[in-house]
């Protein structure tokens, strides 16, 4: 029988909040891909999308405000073998985490990095997030927005993502298919995912958004994906049609894969070109004692270059 | 049979090779049997600025180093003017002739303060204001100027490139055949350190075997000392004994940011990600390798390294000041979710930025204090290369143990401190792993059914758990709870509290000489050597002193160190910082006041002849707190 990844934990978000058609959308996912519980674990940081993981049933560690990123890659490169996916939201990866971020992309480590995009910091009463555009007043602030807004879907592509796309929590079943392709991808994968908050975002309302997204999907001729033996000037056309389509957001704004590149290696395949035996018996499973409880390591001949 | 016991400065401009010079002379020597101690003094630059190594060399393992010095080998005028006051009656000071016409104004790569004090030396001794003025004031000392022509020394050797390039090996074996070390070894030397770049090897055995030459054929060569018998040794610094017990400890994965003096360690480590192993006969066993992450900052080493740690990788990460500083939020985290991880703690001169490649104590009470709110966390010290070795294997098992952060402090003076290392015991200490769970099907990973405040930890891929920074029930999940809270609180702290039943004094604190001595040094850390070295000195002075060595500070030995206190004479406590932490952190602990005080600072190194002067002045009552000021 399928794994239920839903937990026995009562979720406290607002009622109508984006971030249910998330779990919706993950854990269809997880299921369809007939994962176990063992197989996958989440990491969040800290505001509404910081309870993701208490809410799935698979383990998960609810972390520090801006962290969700360096705590997933610990778990990843620790074992491998596990999915490893961030539910994190826009203050939190893009404002305080956004080192970790833009570093994520470089890595390219093979986290599943959903972004809950809603302008807002609600859980501190409606503070404007990184994502809200300048000058926009919504009904927690007390005058329009100073700040300029970062875009997730360019900042992504320059920080060398390998996996952009975008999702609207209220077409969980768009959603899900992301997920499925973002978290069988090998590299680092982001999904912004548009996700209203009905308590402080009296602007980007589930409404508005409706009347904006397009499915770049439904499109014949749009293919993000990069192959690995794919010439470089195909290569860059593809990504600078993505950077393109993600400028796109006044009157229409398109959700589904900007770009899906499958050339660039993964932080943990580098990673075991040089580290021995790292795939075959990564860091979380050495056995590090031997049976008389003594280190089995020789220091003379791990140091040889240091002895006289 | 000599009885050699040689302090020996090598200096020149950074990035010209200093450090093959002094590892020329320490692994000669080594190689003929005797032991040395080094201490690398470097300024926060890439080239041109004055670097020095201080070796002290004899047939015991040195403990520290001494000034006046026996040899000053300067390979740039700038290290004759910065080294003025290291010489004394009978130094010998050996430099290139070529450096004589060197003006003091024209310097430039000396700080504009010490440049204007050994100005005003120089006016004060009517000398000129240049290297033939310093000489002449290091003569008048007492010194044995010993000028030699570099340049003249390489004529007619065929080099590769200009003959500047190989003063480091020259000074280095002019050096050593004044002092009288056999060829061989000086040639011998070259392959370890240059490796198998056989042309490098080719080109500098040249330079050697020109130098002995010319020391012969001038006179200077010194009588052939005898060689000593030694079993094969490892030259380690601090850095590189914390990277091999943290292997040998079981660490699989570590992270860092770069910064002096903590990232040598894992670039240590990186070199030798592929362990070599006692035993083969478990393919497991003996199978994988060290990953090592460098991160986008400090908040990302500690939460990656928390992130493997959870997963079940013995993991931790090496900073230093300030990168400690943005740790404190995760290992708050850590001590609240009960993550085993190490941060080893390389501390430098501070606040801020302060004086990043010199030495200073002055983050015992940071470390102690780090994190918001009330968690269990460990904090320990290491004071000699060997403790490195053996603390970073105790810090790995305290973490499992007792699942919490563990600190392990580590000064700057210890991190670059080179010594011969003539063992290592892999039966010493055994490798602990955290209590883990065999229950699959209702496991709580922060049961409250434990009696010494441990619950199994899950593993990632193993065990569906969760963790939250909030505070939370037994499952992981968050709660606010005023119950479950005081529990939870009550159960972290019960391992504090099991931690300091259960780990013996003798790796809390240790006691060295009689112990109804007259004098009592405190100290922790680097000073370890350098105080054993003074109650020798001292004892033969005819006063008795011992040593009060304090190792851990959470859990503190309160107990014993109330005890041992009341009992000691006069006693003085000595650091390397301005406000004595380890003596607060004695009040706070037993309500123990200590009121002497030998302090430094000035991100050197102590040294036996200031240590040794200032305990004169604080038992003959003249100072009750004496600031040390040794150092270029």
């Amino acid at each position: 029988m399928a794994h239920n990844f839903r937990s026995d934990v009562a979720i406290d978000w607002c009622p109508g909040c984006g971030d249910f058609g998330i779990v919706t959308g993950l854990t269809q996912a997880l299921t369809e891909l007939n994962y176990g519980p063992n197989d996958v674990v989440a990491v969040s940081g800290i505001g509404c999308s910081g309870k993701t993981p208490h809410y799935l049933n698979m383990a998960g560690i609810h972390t520090l405000h801006g962290r969700s990123i360096p705590y997933a890659t610990g778990v990843k490169l620790a074992n491998p073998r596990l999915k490893v996916i961030v539910t994190s939201g826009d203050g939190d990866m893009l404002s305080i985490g956004a080192g970790h971020f833009v570093a994520e992309g470089r890595r390219n480590t093979g986290l599943t990095i959903i972004l809950y995009d809603n302008e807002v910091y609600g859980l501190t009463k409606g503070q404007a997030a990184p994502t809200m555009a300048l000058g926009e007043k919504t009904k927690g602030l007390t005058k329009p927005n100073v700040f300029g807004k970062v875009n997730p879907i360019t900042m992504a592509l320059s920080s060398g993502y390998s996996f952009v796309a975008r999702g609207f929590s209220f077409d969980t079943k768009h959603l899900k298919d992301l997920i499925k392709k973002a978290v069988t991808h090998e590299g680092s994968s982001f999904i912004d995912v548009l996700q209203p908050c009905p308590t402080y975002n009296n602007i980007n309302t589930m409404e508005w958004y409706r009347s904006k997204v397009y499915k770049m999907d439904d499109e014949k001729a749009w293919d993000p994906v990069v192959m690995p033996e794919m010439p470089a000037e195909a290569a860059n056309e593809k990504f600078s049609n993505a950077y393109k389509r993600g400028l796109e957001w006044d009157d229409k704004i398109p959700i589904g894969v900007f770009y899906d590149n499958r050339a660039i290696p993964s932080f943990v395949k580098r990673i075991a070109e040089y580290v021995p035996d790292y795939l075959k018996n990564p860091p979380a499973e050495q056995i590090v004692a031997g049976t008389d409880g003594y280190t089995n390591v020789d220091p003379f001949k791990t140091f040889a270059d240091r002895v006289i | 049979m000599s009885n050699i016991d040689l302090n020996l400065s090598i200096g020149g401009p950074q990035g010209g090779g200093i450090d093959t010079s002094s590892n020329l002379i320490s692994r000669a020597f080594a190689s003929s049997g005797y032991n040395v101690l080094g201490v690398r003094e470097f300024h926060s630059n890439i080239k041109g600025r004055h670097s020095y190594v201080h070796l002290r060399i004899r047939e015991e393992r040195p403990r520290s180093l001494k000034y006046p010095l026996d040899f000053l080998v300067a390979l740039d005028p700038d290290t004759i003017f910065e080294h003025l006051e290291d010489v004394a009656t009978g130094t010998v000071v050996l430099y290139d002739t070529n450096d004589e016409k060197a003006e003091l104004a024209q310097a430039r790569m000396i700080m504009r303060d010490t440049a204007k004090r050994i100005n005003s030396t120089l006016q004060e001794n009517k000398l000129e204001l240049n290297v033939k003025g310093a000489l002449a004031l290091m003569k008048n000392r007492g010194a044995k100027i010993m000028g030699i022509p570099f340049s003249k020394v390489l004529e007619g050797t065929e080099l590769d490139g200009p003959a500047t390039r190989y003063y480091n090996v020259l000074g280095a074996s002019l050096t050593l055949s004044i002092i009288g070390l056999d060829q061989k070894f000086t040639r011998d030397s070259l392959k370890h350190i240059f490796g198998n770049k056989e042309k490098v090897i080719a080109l500098n055995v040249k330079v050697v075997d020109a130098a002995y030459k010319y020391c012969v054929e001038n006179g200077l060569a010194g009588e052939t000392l005898p060689d000593m018998d030694a079993a094969p040794r490892m030259l380690l610094t601090g850095n590189d004994g914390a990277a091999l017990g943290k292997i040998m400890g079981g660490l699989r994965f570590q992270t860092y940011y770069p910064i002096t003096p903590a990232s040598d360690e894992s670039s240590i480590l990186e070199e030798h990600e592929d362990i070599k192993w006692l035993s083969n006969e478990n393919e497991k066993l003996s199978s994988g390798g060290v990953t090592v992450v460098q991160t986008e900052d400090e908040l990302s080493a500690i939460t990656m390294a928390e992130g493997a740690a959870i997963t079940g990788a013995r993991s931790a990460t090496a900073t230093s000041g300030p990168g400690f500083s943005l740790m404190a939020e995760a290992i708050s985290f850590a001590g609240i979710d009960e993550i085993p991880v190490v941060v080893t703690f390389y501390q430098r001169g501070g606040p801020s930025t302060g004086l990043p490649t010199r030495n200073g104590q002055a983050d015992l009470m940071f470390a102690l204090n780090t994190g918001h709110g009330e968690f269990p966390k460990m904090v320990i010290s290491s004071g000699d290369v060997e403790e490195c070795i053996y603390d970073s294997m105790k810090a790995l098992n305290y973490a499992q143990r007792y699942q919490l952060p563990v600190i392990h402090l580590i000064d700057k003076n210890l991190a670059n401190t080179s010594d011969f290392v003539p063992e290592i015991d892999t039966k010493k200490i055994k490798v602990e792993q955290s209590l883990r769970t065999e229950n699959k099907t209702d496991f709580k990973r922060y049961t409250l059914d434990t009696k010494n405040g441990v619950s199994p930890m899950g593993i990632f891929g193993k065990d569906i758990f969760w963790m939250t920074g909030d505070e939370h029930d037994e499952l992981g999940h968050v709660t606010e709870d005023p119950i479950i809270r005081d529990r939870m609180m009550e159960k972290r702290f019960t391992k504090l509290k099991v931690a300091d039943e259960e780990i013996p004094d003798e790796d809390k604190v240790q006691v060295y000489g009689k112990k109804d001595a007259r004098i009592t040094f405190i100290t922790w850390g680097s000073q370890k050597g350098v105080i054993l070295d003074s109650i020798d000195a001292l004892k033969a002075k005819g006063i008795e002193a011992n040593m009060l060595y304090l190792k851990m500070f959470e859990p503190f030995p309160s107990k014993f160190v109330d005890k041992f206190l009341k009992k000691a004479g006069t006693i003085i406590d000595v650091e390397s910082n301005m406000t004595g932490q380890a003596a607060k952190v004695i009040r706070m602990n037993t309500g123990f006041e200590v009121t002497n005080f030998i302090l430094k600072y000035n991100g050197r190194h102590i040294t036996e002849d200031e240590l040794v002067s200032a305990t004169a002045d604080i038992v003959s009552k003249k100072k009750k707190i004496v600031v040390l000021e040794n150092g270029a």
